[in-house]
């Protein structure tokens, strides 16, 4: 299992922001759907090793990343696109995706092709030499995922991803994750559920810092049908139908 | 919820180990690409050029002179340091301000050696920069025929100082980034600077010292020339700020997100380290004393430094010689010149000097040490005169005239047998007498008394530096003048008999022709 989680929880102050996740994963494309402060980032936080939980038991790629060691060795084999990603307004796509590679710590000579691959992969290549600070909404999340993906990571952990992208490259990166999860662990956390039903082979569903549905998003469509849930695409209904479920106190799991 | 899929095959990364040089060189070399510190280099030399070479092409031809302002008041430190606090603060803010907090955290390399790669570039660009300046500055020095040793250690504290502003404004942006931090770094470190100078100008001893830019017991007069310059504080302030700068970088490697175990241990190690070497500096400054040449620590001495610089004197004049140290080549014709009448007036007497030659300065700390008393001793009687600590012209506003009013003065404060003070009312009275035979006339020796005179006198004379005309009057200028009148040959007489009494001080005014 790349991904173990066991009664994994976390608390800001007195809010309990991921409550007891207990999740396994292994190689292919998760989708992580939720309200908003539903607990997804935290919990993707806590799987970037940003964040130490409060409780429970977290092992990634078979490692514990408590400690120091095993942590670094975790890093070196993550990708991570935070939801709000910070920049350089300086730098060029190019030295900003080098910067990341080598603070990844890979092989300085593998770097310079890496980087190339990985502007290449998110459509950027004809922007290389262009400053951050030139570029688009869409285009600075592009340069994001080619940061997560330059070290070709066996943990890729994408929030929001898609946020700001045209349909031409939404389009292609679900392409890229298709690509990814093929060899890795690739955990998406979104609101677009296009993104899941195109990319993703299982969705989990959180809701108050809890996983309410786990499954494919086949089985999140089934339970939209004939609930009368709100929604203009069949996994938007089966997504509101868990969740009205679950704020009933009806427990929606597979 | 529990879901299990297919474990993935594990696959093995290259070691690491023997590529972090090679990855640090290449994160050093993306940072100084992108250091904020090339964008003030304009700015700030513009300033080194207004406010430290400027003022310095001033002053007369002598390295210990030429950068008596720019290093040994440290105006060059002045004039990187608050842009260089700044520039350090706003890069070790920037992650904090460009919300790269997550990325860096979850990335593999300790943050710390991030941080250090930053703090790297903008202290290599600064003190590179520095570096180079002064280098351009000093090349111009040479290309200009400056005489004696440039003062290479203070060179080495000035980048000590930029070094360790660099990494305090880096800590403090590091530990608050704000858009705000490095404005207030640069006022801060402005604020720093100028205290130092403050504080500097009125303590001669103790820890204070320590400042980087406290001009006492830099500079003293013929350093370089006739005697080494001395390192022992040069060395103080450089643990001073070198430890300053470990122990600040130290700071930002003790959170737990810096590194790992071992890194953090060494980051303590470093910080205790830092602020020992830095107490250690100041203790050592503590210490210091007024040594002949400069200011001398006990435990960093070597008395090899002591020994003055070997050196053939170049003589000029007839019958009566002038010896300076080669270094002061320059000055001889106009030594001679400014000595001759009054050379002329005592010639013949007794203990009348045969010759002049250049001795050392006695270093005297503190603003307004305005020279230092000629001596007339050996047989044949020779003229010493502490050159370095006379007034040159140029210097510090000097004029061929005030220079050699002074020589002639001094010259006669000697031969009087006045010594260091101000001298008996029969030695000042014959003293004017010997000075208005040498072309001073009486009635202008009070404002030179007040004007070049030694600092000793001061409290006699009411100097230094009268602003408005003192009349010549009182019974010192009465008797001169009674003197004056007397005929030169019976004047010539009436010395040659009494100046042995003269100089014992056993003359009353009243014993005067």
């Amino acid at each position: 299992m790349n991904v173990e989680l066991t009664e994994l929880t976390r608390k800001f102050g007195h809010t309990q922001a991921v409550a007891g996740v207990t999740l396994q994963a292994g190689a292919g494309v998760f989708g992580l759907l939720g309200p908003n402060g539903a607990g997804k980032t935290s919990l993707l936080r806590m799987m970037a090793t940003v964040l130490p939980p409060t409780s429970g038991t977290l092992r990634l790629l078979g490692r514990d990343p408590g400690g120091y060691g095993p942590r670094r060795e975790i890093r070196r084999r993550l990708g991570y696109l935070p939801q709000n990603l910070g920049y350089y307004p300086g730098f060029t796509v190019y030295d900003f995706v080098e910067y990341f590679a080598l603070l990844k710590d890979m092989p300085p000579g593998q770097v310079p092709s890496a980087v190339a691959t990985a502007i290449e992969q998110v459509g950027l290549g004809d922007k290389a030499r262009i400053k951050l600070r030139t570029l688009s909404g869409g285009m600075l999340r592009r340069v994001g995922i080619a940061q997560a993906i330059v070290n070709q990571p066996e943990l890729l952990l994408l929030d929001e991803p898609t946020a700001g992208l045209d349909p031409e490259q939404r389009v292609a990166f679900r392409a890229l994750l298709r690509e990814f999860g093929e060899r890795a662990t690739v955990i998406v956390s979104t609101h677009l559920v296009e993104d899941v039903a195109a990319a993703c082979s299982e969705v989990t569903l959180m809701d108050s810092g809890a996983i309410v549905f786990h499954g494919t998003p086949d089985e999140l469509i089934a339970q939209g049908e004939g609930s009368g849930a709100a929604g203009d695409a069949p996994l938007e209904r089966g997504y509101s139908a868990i969740l009205a479920a679950a704020r009933s106190g009806v427990a929606a799991r597979s | 919820m529990t879901v299990a899929t297919d474990a993935p095959a594990r696959r093995r990364l290259p070691s690491v180990g023997g590529t972090v040089p090679l990855t640090a060189a290449r994160l050093l070399r993306l940072e100084l690409r992108h250091n904020a510190m090339p964008w003030l280099l304009p700015l700030i030399a513009a300033l080194f050029w207004f406010d430290s070479y400027r003022p310095s092409m001033g002053m007369p031809q002598y390295w210990v002179l030429r950068t008596f302002w720019n290093m040994g008041q440290g105006h060059t430190i002045v004039d990187f340091v608050p842009f260089v606090a700044g520039v350090a603060a706003w890069m070790g803010s920037r992650d904090g301000r460009r919300g790269t907090a997550d990325l860096l955290t979850a990335a593999a390399r300790p943050r710390w050696a991030m941080q250090l790669a930053t703090w790297s570039a903008t202290a290599i660009w600064a003190v590179g920069s520095y570096l180079v300046f002064v280098g351009v500055m000093f090349a111009l020095y040479a290309h200009q025929g400056v005489r004696g040793e440039p003062p290479w250690w203070w060179v080495a504290v000035g980048a000590a100082a930029i070094l360790a502003c660099s990494a305090v404004g880096f800590a403090v942006g590091a530990l608050y980034p704000s858009r705000f931090t490095a404005p207030l770094a640069a006022f801060g470190a402005l604020v720093a600077m100028a205290m130092s100078s403050q504080i500097g100008f009125s303590h001669t001893s103790g820890w204070a010292q320590i400042l980087p830019t406290n001009s006492n017991g830099n500079f003293q007069p013929d350093s370089g020339m006739l005697y080494p310059w001395l390192p022992d504080l040069p060395i103080a302030r450089i643990m001073f700020l070198a430890g300053i700068a470990v122990a600040a970088l130290g700071v930002l490697g003790l959170p737990a997100a810096a590194g790992g175990p071992r890194l953090r241990r060494a980051a303590a190690v470093a910080t205790l380290a830092g602020l020992a070497a830095a107490g250690a500096g100041v203790a050592l400054a503590g210490t210091a004393r007024l040594g002949p040449h400069g200011l001398v620590i006990p435990a960093l001495h070597d008395a090899a430094n002591d020994r003055p610089i070997a050196a053939t004197p170049d003589c000029a004049g007839t019958g009566f010689r002038v010896c300076l140290n080669p270094d002061y080549r320059s000055e001889l014709a106009h030594v001679t010149a400014a000595l001759a009448p009054v050379v002329r007036e005592v010639a013949g007497l007794p203990g009348a000097p045969v010759r002049a030659a250049q001795t050392p300065a006695i270093y005297s700390a503190g603003e307004g040490q305005g020279g230092q008393a000629m001596t007339i001793s050996g047989h044949p009687p020779v003229l010493g005169m502490p050159l370095g600590a006379l007034g040159l012209p140029g210097a510090f506003g000097w004029t061929d005239g005030m220079t050699a009013g002074q020589l002639r003065l001094l010259f006669a404060h000697a031969f009087v047998g006045a010594g260091n003070g101000v001298g008996t009312p029969a030695q000042q009275a014959v003293q004017a007498v010997l000075l208005q035979g040498a072309g001073l006339p009486i009635a202008m020796q009070p404002n030179l008394l007040g004007s070049v005179g030694l600092p000793s006198w001061a409290p006699a004379t009411g100097g230094p530096g009268p602003t408005t005309p003192v009349p010549a009057t009182g019974p010192v200028y009465a008797a001169a003048r009674r003197l004056a009148a007397q005929p030169p040959a019976a004047r010539h007489a009436w010395l040659g008999a009494h100046l042995a009494a003269l100089r014992a001080g056993q003359l009353t005014l009243a014993q005067l022709p």
